[in-house]
């Protein structure tokens, strides 16, 4: 469905199935088609968490006890909800979707994500062609066919995908906003149940009778909170698209051939593996603020230090500054097979650039850095702040409010 | 220096080079120390910056008392550390020296060796002034720890202070460049006969970068601000 062609919407949004019921699809085909209860076997205690279209159409919905959805569907499949497969369901498709911009966003709905289209106009001139290859990349990651709807807001794309058909994209154009959402029932709008049944009693059951109404006469009826339903209800939707990044993992392993028992070679490998982990972040702009060194021993459990940063640590001499004094301390007990570095915590490097040329920029984030690192390594008693409290009564324990740095 | 002795200096460093006759103790930047009377006595405006400076003397001869006003004063002008040994710090008597908490660090350790470490590392990351409480049955073990801590607080411009409440060992002597003994001569009394003050007298027992032997006393006002 297409209304007009004025101005390219900004906002698409994609929707699939729940993906702990894409998971359960992935993981055993043959259930697709067939009515599958996801939530728990159905002797158990629990509740739905969702349900295919075959069993939806058997009258089970979200959040029905397991017992009385058996009730309705008596020969539909009952499963748990496998979360591990439906994490990586959810990061397959946020992750399908970066490859074609970065302005990426999960949606709260489990199966729904955003994307900003506005950026891609010069690589893919065609918006028709880029909605079909997002559902070509998706239907090949997760083997499902997502309902897509375009619109110039979160909320109206939402609407959009809800009432989109698989393979069949509706775009709603900026100007036709309002038309579009005038003809739907309120309950699209997310009403809490006094509002709701307020605005059944005055007999508003579209959104095109609540667009009719001026803003000030609403805001006089509804109060001031409910202004944000009335700025939905003409598709104006303040969310900003929070972008999504995809998990990064960076680590450097080296095998020790032959074994290592001596920390003066040790920490030659560790300085190279630092420089290895420091290019690799570099590269993608990012800090760590905590290293984990695993070391695995020729007959003896692996070690594991961490060392952690008050600050996203970039650079080799950083990060070997971090390591080399955990690593002296490691009670090695037998030969070393192989070492890995591994950068935790990532974080932008956003951090402050001191000022090369003022004599002392950078003293407070290097003070943050060595408070972090003795308290880790004595506990975080050992370095205090004390703060006077006037209020309190007149006796040290309740006046002065110690406090680790 | 009079102005013949140094143009003469000057025109012996000129012939001779390195052999020629130069001051005895370098130059030293020094950190003031909050109260003029002892900046005077230091004899080079102040505590010596990257040295160590011991006050010491019997309990209640107002070292501590001057040693927290330091701290006091250096935490309006940057990050200031106290190494509290015997756990005994009160911040709302800091307060009343106008201190600034928020820059104010308490470290509390439960060795020598760990105090000492947080001191190294503390100075490297930039701490201008660390004031070091040390009670007499926690100096043992110190000797070995103070040659790497000195070396540190040199290379970082961190200025020491001890406050040691006995006699203090060899080991600490030796490596402390200024030494001032405090002793309390007399309690001042107003008229009325209400205790006004503590008279404290404190003398320079080594100074390696001024004459040492200088003698200053001071009222410590009660209460104390």
């Amino acid at each position: 469905m297409t209304h007009g062609k004025s101005r390219d919407p900004d906002i698409c949004c994609v929707r699939t199935p729940h993906p702990c019921l894409v998971a359960a699809w992935l993981m055993a085909p043959a259930l697709r088609g067939r009515p599958l209860i996801l939530g728990g076997l159905a002797h158990e205690r629990g509740a739905v968490t969702t349900a295919s279209i075959e069993a939806r159409a058997q009258g089970v919905n979200e959040g029905m006890s397991l017992n009385q959805a058996q009730q309705f569907a008596p020969d539909a499949v009952f499963q748990s909800v496998d979360e591990e497969a439906t994490a990586r369901v959810r990061q397959s498709l946020l992750s399908t979707l970066h490859h074609f911009t970065p302005d990426v966003a999960a949606g709260q709905d489990p199966g729904c994500a955003f994307l900003r289209l506005d950026r891609l106009a010069l690589r893919w001139p065609d918006r028709s062609k880029l909605l079909a290859a997002i559902t070509g990349a998706i239907d090949r990651t997760i083997r499902v066919t997502p309902a897509i709807g375009v619109a110039s807001s979160m909320f109206v794309s939402q609407v959009a995908a809800e009432r989109a058909t698989a393979g069949a994209p509706v775009i709603v154009e900026a100007d036709q906003t309002r038309r579009f959402l005038a003809r739907l029932p309120i309950d699209v709008l997310p009403l809490d149940d006094d509002l709701r049944e307020y605005l059944e009693l005055l007999g508003l059951r579209t959104i095109g009778r609540l667009q009719a109404i001026s803003r000030p006469a609403f805001r006089r009826q509804f109060g001031l909170k409910a202004l944000d339903i009335y700025d939905l209800a003409l598709g104006t939707d303040r969310r900003r698209l929070r972008p999504w990044r995809p998990a990064v993992r960076i680590e450097a392993s080296e095998p020790l051939e032959p074994p290592v028992d001596n920390t003066e070679a040790l920490q030659f490998i560790a300085r190279a593996l630092a420089e290895r982990v420091s290019a690799a972040l570099l590269s993608q702009g990012l800090g760590t603020r905590a290293v984990r060194i695993a070391l695995n021993q020729e007959s003896a459990p692996a070690l594991v230090i961490e060392a952690r940063f008050a600050y996203p640590v970039t650079t080799a001499g950083e990060l070997f500054d971090g390591i080399r004094p955990r690593l002296l301390r490691a009670s090695i007990t037998a030969p070393l097979e192989r070492i890995t570095l591994r950068a935790g915590r990532l974080e932008p490097a956003y951090v402050r650039q001191p000022g090369l040329l003022i004599r002392g920029d950078g003293r407070r984030e290097s003070i943050a850095d060595a408070v972090a690192r003795l308290q880790e390594e004595y506990g975080p008693s050992l370095v205090q702040r004390a703060e006077v409290r006037e209020d309190a009564a007149p006796l040290p324990d309740h006046r002065i409010l110690w406090k680790p740095a | 220096m009079p102005d013949r002795l140094q143009q003469a200096i000057t025109v012996l460093q000129t012939r001779f080079g390195s052999a020629a006759p130069r001051p005895a103790a370098p130059p030293c930047p020094a950190r003031p120390s909050g109260i003029p009377e002892l900046d005077a006595l230091t004899g080079i405006g102040g505590w010596p910056v990257g040295r160590l400076s011991l006050l010491a003397g019997p309990r209640g001869s107002g070292k501590r008392t001057l040693a927290q006003r330091s701290i006091a004063a250096g935490s309006r002008e940057g990050q200031v550390a106290y190494v509290d040994f015997p756990c005994r710090l009160d911040p709302e008597f800091l307060c009343r020296f106008d201190a600034r908490l928020d820059q104010l660090l308490v470290i509390r350790p439960k060795s020598v060796k760990e105090g000492m470490a947080s001191i190294r590392v503390l100075a490297r990351a930039g701490v201008d002034l660390i004031c070091i409480d040390l009670s007499r049955a926690r100096s043992v073990g110190l000797d070995t720890e103070l040659p790497h801590l000195l070396h540190r607080a040199a290379e970082a411009d961190c200025t020491l202070l001890l406050v040691h409440d006995a006699e203090a060992d060899d080991a600490i002597r030796y490596y402390a460049s200024l030494i001032l003994s405090f002793e309390r001569s007399a309690w001042v009394f107003r008229r009325d006969g209400d205790l006004e003050g503590l008279q404290v007298e404190a003398a320079v027992v080594k100074n390696r970068l001024a004459p040492p032997g200088r003698k200053q006393q001071w009222i410590v006002p009660y209460p104390i601000r």
